[in-house]
């Protein structure tokens, strides 16, 4: 217990335990967005092509985050303008811009002369090493989606469930879309940091297939899939320290493990529930 | 006769820049119940879709000679995802356009509207359940009462007919009757049997369209305005018919 208390002191664990919770909120109000709409394929394509970007900002000696930033947003709008055209077919698309962008990555990485530090903590992320500039930009984006979510969950839900019908309804589809495209992108590039690229995906994923067990009610999935997230990603957090693993893959870990033990439970509860009757 | 609700002159439609409507002329007045037959992939719903305002014309004009028509659309319910998220309560509601488009959420009366025509559908003890977990009557129910929330002029029914039982079915065309003498409906089928007896007037789209005005149909006729449909009512026993039945 002391020794639980003590790794409290250290200033780079608090910041790593808030990470965690502003990242899990972050996802599970993009994720619900992203598992309702049936887009987890392109939201990994949206991941791997910003490693482009990275690698180029590397090449460059620019921000990372911020290469990565304009490829993801790139892509996404990309992705969805192939989608609303229809003139291309769109998995192949996604194919393509998720391989094009790691493959740019690797080139520019590979090219870019010396050591190139911290190229490791983007794949596989490194929440332990988040810094305080990051943080405010992780809150100030939480809170302003929060707020967005907050005054247009319906036509966000409506657009996103029915877009025809919305388009007769007089919203502007395009407009609510293409602005959840920018937002899944940012959103993922943001959480690059904590998990990294080949994990972020999970994130965006398992804590709310975890709520859809108990609810499917968007507005309702989103809570109770920040509360999943937190716990698995504080109870990935602590393991990483204490059992020195990357942070990355522990989160993963302990979430997709809460999602299979609640999923049990349900098993076992519906089970029960059947033979009473 | 007065000036119809919606009125196509010379329009041609389609996807890209593939024609599948040609030259259709097409009236709708207030009151009319037209049943639109034709062929799979010969533009029924490219129809619907023109109507509604939701795919361009390539050529030709459509108006509204009495102005603005509220319309509630059905669509087929195939092309819905049904494992999406949504409450009946809120499905319904997404028919209802928001006061305030800064703040868009319904206000207290246009909440009581929802509830109060779930309930007239017999769907409250549903109402907060996610559309996936009703049945094909009760999704269709639920999207029905989606398309009357906003008190349509024109009610637009695509395929309403298709995954729901024959129970269902029967209180469905009820329903529609009913509706028929406050607004008019255009209802989208292949199954021309079963809609006859329902629909006052027919419309054929394949590629072009040919309007009847009245329900009575002949294969004859069909060949004349290249409509390949088959005349087929259900009952016990299906058989074919021609002329007007009860269902």
């Amino acid at each position: 217990m002391s020794e639980f208390l003590s790794i409290m002191e250290y200033a780079f664990f608090r910041n790593a335990m808030a990470a965690a919770l502003l990242t899990s909120i972050l996802a599970a109000m993009v994720g619900t967005y992203v598992v309702s709409r049936k887009i987890v394929f392109i939201s990994g394509g949206i991941t791997h092509a910003s490693f482009g970007g990275i690698g180029m900002a590397y090449f460059f000696g620019l921000n990372p985050l911020l290469g990565a930033a304009v490829f993801a947003v790139l892509s996404a709008t990309g992705i969805e303008w192939v989608s609303q055209k229809g003139k291309v077919r769109e998995d192949s698309a996604i194919a393509i811009l998720w391989s094009l962008g790691m493959a740019l990555g690797i080139i520019f990485v590979f090219m870019t002369p010396g050591y190139t530090p911290n190229l490791m903590s983007f794949l596989f992320g490194s929440i332990l090493s988040v810094g305080r500039v990051e943080l405010y930009m992780l809150l100030a984006f939480c809170l302003l989606l929060g707020i967005f979510f907050w005054l247009y969950m319906r036509p966000v839900v409506h657009t996103a469930f029915d877009p025809e019908f919305s388009k007769i309804m007089g919203l502007h589809v395009g407009f609510f879309r293409y602005t959840m495209s920018v937002i899944i992108a940012l959103a993922i590039v943001i959480s690059i940091r904590s998990v990294g690229i080949i994990l972020v995906l999970s994130l965006f994923t398992i804590p709310q297939i975890t709520a859809m067990l108990f609810t499917r009610n968007f507005a309702k999935i989103i809570p109770l899939a920040a509360l999943f997230g937190i716990i698995g990603s504080l109870l990935g957090l602590f393991s990483s320290y204490f059992f020195d693993i990357p942070s990355g893959a522990a989160i993963i870990f302990f979430l997709t493990l809460q999602f299979l033990l609640i999923k049990l439970l349900v098993v076992v509860r519906d089970y029960l529930d059947r033979n009473k009757n | 006769m007065s000036n119809p609700l919606v009125k196509l002159s010379g329009a041609s439609t389609g996807y890209f820049s593939e024609t599948v409507l040609r030259n259709v002329n097409f009236e709708i007045h207030a009151r009319d119940f037209i049943g639109i037959i034709g062929p799979n992939g010969g533009g029924k719903t490219t129809l619907v879709k023109a109507i509604l305002g939701i795919l361009p014309l390539f050529k030709g004009k459509i108006t509204f000679p009495q102005g603005k028509v509220r319309m509630g659309y059905l669509p087929q319910i195939s092309a819905i995802d049904k494992s999406f998220p949504i409450t009946v309560k809120e499905l319904v509601g997404s028919g209802l356009k928001a006061k305030n488009p800064w703040f868009p959420q319904l206000t207290r009366e246009q909440k009581k509207q929802v509830s109060n025509l779930i309930s007239e559908a017999g769907l409250s003890s549903h109402a907060y359940k996610p559309i996936g977990e009703l049945s094909g009557g009760q999704i269709q129910k639920a999207f029905l009462s989606r398309a009357l929330i906003n008190q349509p002029q024109l009610l637009i029914l695509d395929e309403p007919n298709t995954f729901v039982d024959k129970g269902f079915e029967k209180e469905l065309y009820q329903w529609l009757r009913v509706l028929n003498e406050k607004m008019a409906i255009l209802l989208v089928s292949h199954d021309i049997g079963t809609i006859t007896p329902l629909v006052k007037t027919i419309a054929c789209v394949n590629v072009d369209l040919h309007y009847h005005p009245s329900n009575q149909l002949t294969e004859d006729l069909l060949k004349v305005y290249n409509c390949p449909v088959d005349i087929i009512a259900h009952g016990p026993v299906p058989h074919r018919v021609l002329k007007q039945h009860d269902l």
